[in-house]
């Protein structure tokens, strides 16, 4: 099969979740009360708003991972000629990842790596 | 077959694309513009071009969602529904992007495509060899340039998000 | 005698002959969706008994004995279970992300072990960028338990999901850049030709030898880490937690990250099977002459030996702080990888390889 084993999975996929959803509602018991439809915390009602604001720190790691994947990305065509180009994919590997190296030791002594 | 996909896959674009910029919820906003991207890259897939299909989903499903998605939570308030523009923006906004879609539309309609005699799938291996290539039509100093490029993006990202320590 | 070998092929034909191209097409497709789904619940709910058998063992406990000879059925009397639960949630819940979530979650990994050869013909998609495309779509799984947590408005599950989406997208690199140095010895990506190079020059791990066993010990370590698995659960750390991203799903709704969760296992130690031993070729090559010997057995015989040692790292190693979790990815493994690239280069540069 090609390219439409793709589909095929993904609507196996979409019929599973929607099968299984409708299954379960018609055989589950049902039942409601007012507590029930609390969100799940520690027994008592639930103080402050949850969508609130999140530390820079998640952000920053974000972008470093973006960085680094649009880098994977341009390595899986080296890697895959690596073995017929061989002398110039290494010195070319060798100072891209030594630029690169440059900007995560940059990070570590601005200490942009520490979780605080 | 294709060409019945080509049409879902383009028909999920413009409905999820108008949706993002309506929505007035900004995760969902967020959730359709990856919708987008995702319809996106399964065109690659469609014409064959997987590599890009893939790098389609990799960045710009994985990576650049993510980090919309934390972007968002940085800011205060986002249970808060956005406001609604107001008329004379929304005409504003409608005239330029059907500028926009005239102009494409006019460069895609004038365009003398001529039909592919040959077809041959791109393979990963070709890509590799053009970027390694230092002869003609050779990409090997855009390659070492974009190492730069993604050290600029470092260094930018961790002024901007440690600004303030680092000046004290 | 070759029917094993051929089995796809066989149906295919068969197909083919005795219905018009568009029927048996369409059949094709519901034979093929029937089989994945088949082995994605059986991968999930056995994986799953054998995670209780195993953590029995290891603490010298029987573990499920009841339903079934050695508790054999009793995964699936909790599937039904599971099943006949109602669903829940609660009043203050974004219903469209919250419901959408566990389609991200489930559709990436089906699409992923669609993409392995469990034999030479059992493959459904056998594309020519195979080991990016994994790392492509497991990608897309994290936005699931992001979508999930937020949605839930639950600050357990926001907590779990943020911490979750930092984990996965850190280690999702070193699972990236460790693949990418086996992809060096091997210059091709699609996932059949991987096992073909390792017919002739051996097991990619004895191949690569240093820098290859150094990709694996990465590997491994990176992959318990994206699939959220213990010492690097802190997405769902009962004790602080409650369940993490998932605690406002109920009944069957909830079964969709569990079971997503093992599958991710499974996807993670076929990955390792097929970069690193040889996929479902033999040891050496002893059935290779016997035609009519299955040989996806082999391949479950090494995944499940590697899902053992993901099993048996929960019980040795304690969980890990949030700030000990991105030390160990951002300035440990990432380096090292990235020297390992290198090595593994100039290694293959100077012919070292085995």
């Amino acid at each position: 099969m090609g390219y439409e084993a793709i589909l095929v999975l993904l609507l196996a996929g979409v019929f599973l979740i929607v099968l299984a959803n409708f299954l379960s509602n018609l055989l589950s018991h049902k039942s409601d009360n007012p507590a029930k439809r609390e969100p799940y915390e520690c027994g008592i009602e639930t103080i402050g708003p949850t969508w609130i604001q999140f530390k820079v720190g998640y952000y920053l790691f974000a972008i470093l991972f973006l960085v680094f994947d649009v880098e994977v990305a341009f390595l899986i065509p080296w890697a895959v000629v690596y073995k017929e180009i061989g002398t110039v994919a290494l010195v070319e590997i060798i100072i891209f990842l030594f630029i690169l190296g440059l900007g995560l030791a940059y990070a570590w002594k601005k200490r942009a790596l520490k979780w605080e | 077959m294709e060409t019945i996909l080509f049409y879902i896959l383009s028909a999920l674009i413009v409905i999820f694309s108008i949706a993002s910029v309506s929505s007035r919820k900004i995760l969902r906003a967020v959730t359709y513009l990856l919708f987008v991207l995702i319809a996106i890259s399964g065109i690659y897939f469609l014409v064959d071009y997987s590599f890009l299909g893939a790098v389609q989903l990799t960045v710009y499903g994985g990576g650049v969602i993510v980090l919309i998605i934390f972007s968002v939570l940085l800011v205060h308030h986002i249970e808060l529904e956005l406001e609604v523009t107001p008329l004379k923006k929304k005409i504003i906004a409608g005239l330029i992007s059907a500028t926009g879609l005239g102009i494409t539309l006019w460069a895609i309609y004038t365009f003398p495509f001529t039909n592919a005699t040959t077809y041959k799938s791109i393979e990963v291996a070709d890509i590799g060899r053009k970027l390694l290539g230092y002869g003609d039509g050779g990409f090997i100093l855009p390659f070492e340039v974009i190492s730069v490029l993604l050290l600029a993006v470092i260094i930018g990202a961790i002024v901007i998000a440690k600004g303030k320590k680092l000046n004290e | 005698m070759n029917i094993p070998l051929n089995i796809t092929k066989t149906i295919h034909d068969w197909l083919f002959s005795i219905m018009p191209e568009g029927v048996a097409t369409v059949t094709e497709w519901v034979i093929v969706a029937a089989a994945y789904l088949a082995l994605f619940a059986v991968v999930g709910l056995y994986l799953v008994l054998l995670e209780r058998k195993v953590a029995a063992w290891f603490q010298l406990r029987l573990g499920p004995n009841r339903v079934g000879p050695w508790g054999i059925f009793q995964t699936m009397a909790d599937a039904l279970k599971l099943v006949s639960k109602e669903l829940t949630s609660n009043t203050k819940i974004d219903k469209f992300l919250y419901n959408l979530a566990p389609y991200f979650v489930i559709l990436s990994s089906l699409i992923a072990i669609g993409v392995f050869p469990f034999s030479r013909q059992f493959q459904a998609l056998d594309i020519n960028i195979g080991i990016f495309f994994l790392f492509a779509i497991s990608s897309i799984g994290v936005i699931g338990i992001l979508l999930a947590g937020w949605s839930s408005n639950n600050k357990f599950s926001m907590i779990g999901a943020m911490r979750s989406g930092l984990q996965t997208i850190s280690y999702e690199l070193s699972v990236g850049l460790s693949m990418l140095t086996m992809v060096l010895l091997t210059g091709s990506l699609q996932l059949s030709e991987i096992i073909e190079v390792q017919r002739t020059g051996g097991w990619l791990i004895i191949q690569g030898h240093i820098p290859a066993i150094i990709a694996f010990m990465i590997f491994m370590i990176a992959g318990t880490a994206e699939t959220n698995r213990a010492p690097f659960d802190l997405v769902e750390a009962e004790s602080e937690l409650g369940a993490g991203f998932h605690t406002e799903y109920s009944g069957m709704k909830f079964a969709y990250f569990f079971l997503a969760e093992f599958i991710n296992m499974f996807i993670i130690a076929s990955i390792a099977v097929v970069l690193f031993f040889g996929g479902w070729l033999s040891p050496f090559g002893i059935t290779d002459d016997i035609t009519w010997f299955p040989e996806s057995i082999w391949f479950v015989i090494k995944v499940l030996g590697i899902i053992f040692l993901m099993m048996w790292f929960r019980w040795t190693f304690p969980r890990l702080r949030v700030d000990q979790l991105l030390t160990l990815e951002w300035k440990y493994l990432l380096p090292i990888n990235l020297v390992n690239l290198v090595l593994m280069a100039i290694i293959i540069w100077l012919n070292w390889t085995i």
